[in-house]
């Protein structure tokens, strides 16, 4: 009986010195991982509207927050927000940023697991660039009879791209102006 | 209706199209080391279903019962190798005393399952994909299942292997791979399967 | 110059990769580029070392019969702890590697040094024994991923090696290209043994 007192006894001690010890490296971890994720969602906010210097959640698309970039001034020079759609192999999210007129300025990859050569080329500027100055309407896959260019051999994260934007564009134009 | 179908998803996805071993690379030392023999294959086959399926069982209301209101979710890969390890243990002590033919089958897999990171990984992607507790428990077996049946095809493959004439270097574990990379081919033809 | 044997030994002699056939998974699932088996290969070993340092400290505390949890709670918190670092300071990487950094815990390699090595020798040959070990099986993972981003990107670290006109064989990134590359190195290395 002893016996197994002590073997309790000794699995009971490790266990408890190494919780400790996680448990202190995880209040010195974890501010900085929550500061990492904070910095990395800003900077793919400014990569996308790079005329804006202030952010304001206005509605939550997706479980995101969509923003109103402003500028020095005040002025509203444009939204951001993500757009997710299932693609070939994965969830594809895009960070968008469009200006005040609903055209897109920019887009960029956030999270994609793609098959490596096909579809994860999305993330290259040429096919990004694709995207830049286009309105809802010009977003249509070519293989669907649009003018936007699908990647080479892979027309499924093409299309998850684009019309996860479209359908993000429109709940963002209905909000905007229900706004006003 | 929804949920039916959507079960059925998931089950295509687990076992097929994101298949543990040839896509996500998990369980591969159990794959390679227990395919020699087709029954043995089938006795580690049963017993990662049966281990896989309570794990993701255990290790979810854990996370969510225990970690996740005590905030605690930093101790997750300690308890979570924990619970899988003293569940493997219980699970033997229980089939040996109740089940002893069904002990003699699948006893001298049993520990070796507590490494297979399959389960392990099981048990964290339950909890990265946010699913609920019956999807829990149902990925988990339907992991368990494909994990199965490509270490019987691959065990079918590997009897025949034996018989065959290859080159004395590439015997055992390196014809092996290459196997397991042709499998991994013919898998490959059902990702992008539109589900 | 025992302890240079013990810490050699893991590189060609014994790799754990490589001959013993130790940690497949990981060795498989990260080395689609050689900046994933290089990170994979830092995790890796700074656990094995650590948890190699301190069974080998412990194990005469520890009762026979609970050695073997007592080891997977010491190695589990180690890459807790690794994990955790990775997060905070290199988070594109930790991204990149994902689920295989909590399945270090169950990576053979390490529970079977802390049982066959760490439980039975001093602090110093283990440690020794540990950075050897993982040196290997960083080489190797290193080599794999070269490889397999050479041929399936036309790629090293990122920059590209080979013209442009070269087409990347596709294969060797995805999923079957890691079992066929691993199978021939293997068929190689015992060409070479004989």
């Amino acid at each position: 009986m002893k016996y197994y007192f002590r073997l309790g006894f000794v699995l009971l001690v490790i266990t408890v010195v190494a919780s400790g010890i996680l448990a202190y490296l995880n209040s010195i971890t974890k501010p900085i991982i929550d500061e990492n994720n904070r910095i990395a969602k800003e900077e793919a906010r400014l990569h996308v509207l790079p005329e804006a210097v202030s952010f304001d959640s206005i509605f939550v698309y997706n479980d995101e927050n969509v923003y109103q970039g402003k500028n020095d001034a005040g002025d509203v020079v444009g939204y951001t927000f993500v757009a997710s759609q299932y693609g070939y192999s994965s969830d594809v999210k895009t960070m968008v940023g469009v200006l005040p007129d609903f055209k897109i300025n920019k887009i960029s990859i956030i999270e994609q697991k793609e098959t490596p050569g096909l579809g994860a080329n999305c993330e290259k500027p040429e096919f990004l660039q694709r995207f830049d100055n286009l309105s809802e309407q010009g977003l249509l896959v070519d293989k669907d009879g649009g003018g936007l260019k699908s990647i080479t051999g892979a027309t499924m994260t093409t299309r998850a791209i684009a019309y996860s934007i479209k359908d993000g564009l429109e709940e963002l134009k209905e909000k905007v102006d229900e706004e006003k | 209706m929804e949920f039916v179908s959507k079960i059925f998803a998931m089950a295509i996805v687990a076992i097929f199209v994101q298949n543990f071993v040839l896509m996500r690379f998990l369980g591969l030392c159990p794959y390679i080391g227990v395919s020699k023999k087709l029954d043995s294959a089938l006795g580690m086959g049963m017993a990662v279903i049966f281990v896989m399926t309570m794990a993701s069982t255990f290790t979810w209301l854990i996370q969510s019962y225990l970690l996740v209101p005590l905030k605690l979710e930093f101790l997750q890969t300690i308890a979570f190798i924990l619970t899988i390890a003293s569940l493997v243990q219980l699970v033997e002590i229980i089939i040996q005393k109740t089940a002893p033919a069904l002990y003699k089958a699948l006893g001298m897999f049993l520990p070796l399952i507590t490494t297979n990171c399959a389960v392990l990984g099981v048990a964290i992607l339950n909890i990265n994909e946010e699913y609920s507790f019956i999807e829990a428990i149902l990925n988990g077996f339907f992991a368990g299942l494909g994990f199965t049946l490509v270490l019987i095809l691959m065990a079918g493959i590997r009897e025949k292997l034996d018989k065959s004439e290859i080159p004395a270097s590439m015997k055992g574990m390196p014809i092996a791979m290459i196997v397991a990379g042709c499998m991994a081919l013919a898998f490959l033809g059902f990702s992008g399967l539109k589900i | 110059m025992k302890l240079m044997k013990e810490f050699t030994k893991g590189f060609i002699k014994e790799n754990p990769v490589f001959v013993m056939a130790l940690g497949l998974c990981p060795t498989l699932a990260v080395t689609t580029s050689v900046e994933n088996a290089i990170g994979m290969g830092f995790a890796a070993t700074f656990v094995l070392v650590f948890s190699n340092i301190f069974i080998s400290l412990i194990k005469n505390f520890i009762p026979a019969k609970v050695r073997i949890p007592a080891y997977i709670v010491v190695i589990a918190s180690f890459v807790t702890i690794i994990d955790m670092v990775m997060h905070a300071f290199v988070p594109a990487l930790h991204k990149n590697l994902g689920l295989f950094i909590p399945l270090i815990v169950v990576n053979c390699i390490i529970l079977g040094r802390a049982e066959a090595f760490a439980g039975k020798n001093n602090v110093i040959r283990s440690i020794f024994d540990g950075l050897g070990m993982g040196i290997g099986f960083t080489i190797a993972i290193i080599v794999i991923g070269a490889i397999r981003e050479i041929l399936g990107a036309g790629q090293l670290l990122g920059f590209d090696v080979l013209p442009q006109t070269y087409k990347p064989v596709l294969v060797a990134i995805l999923a079957p290209g890691a079992f066929l590359v691993m199978g021939l190195l293997m068929g190689l290395m015992n060409l070479k043994k004989k």
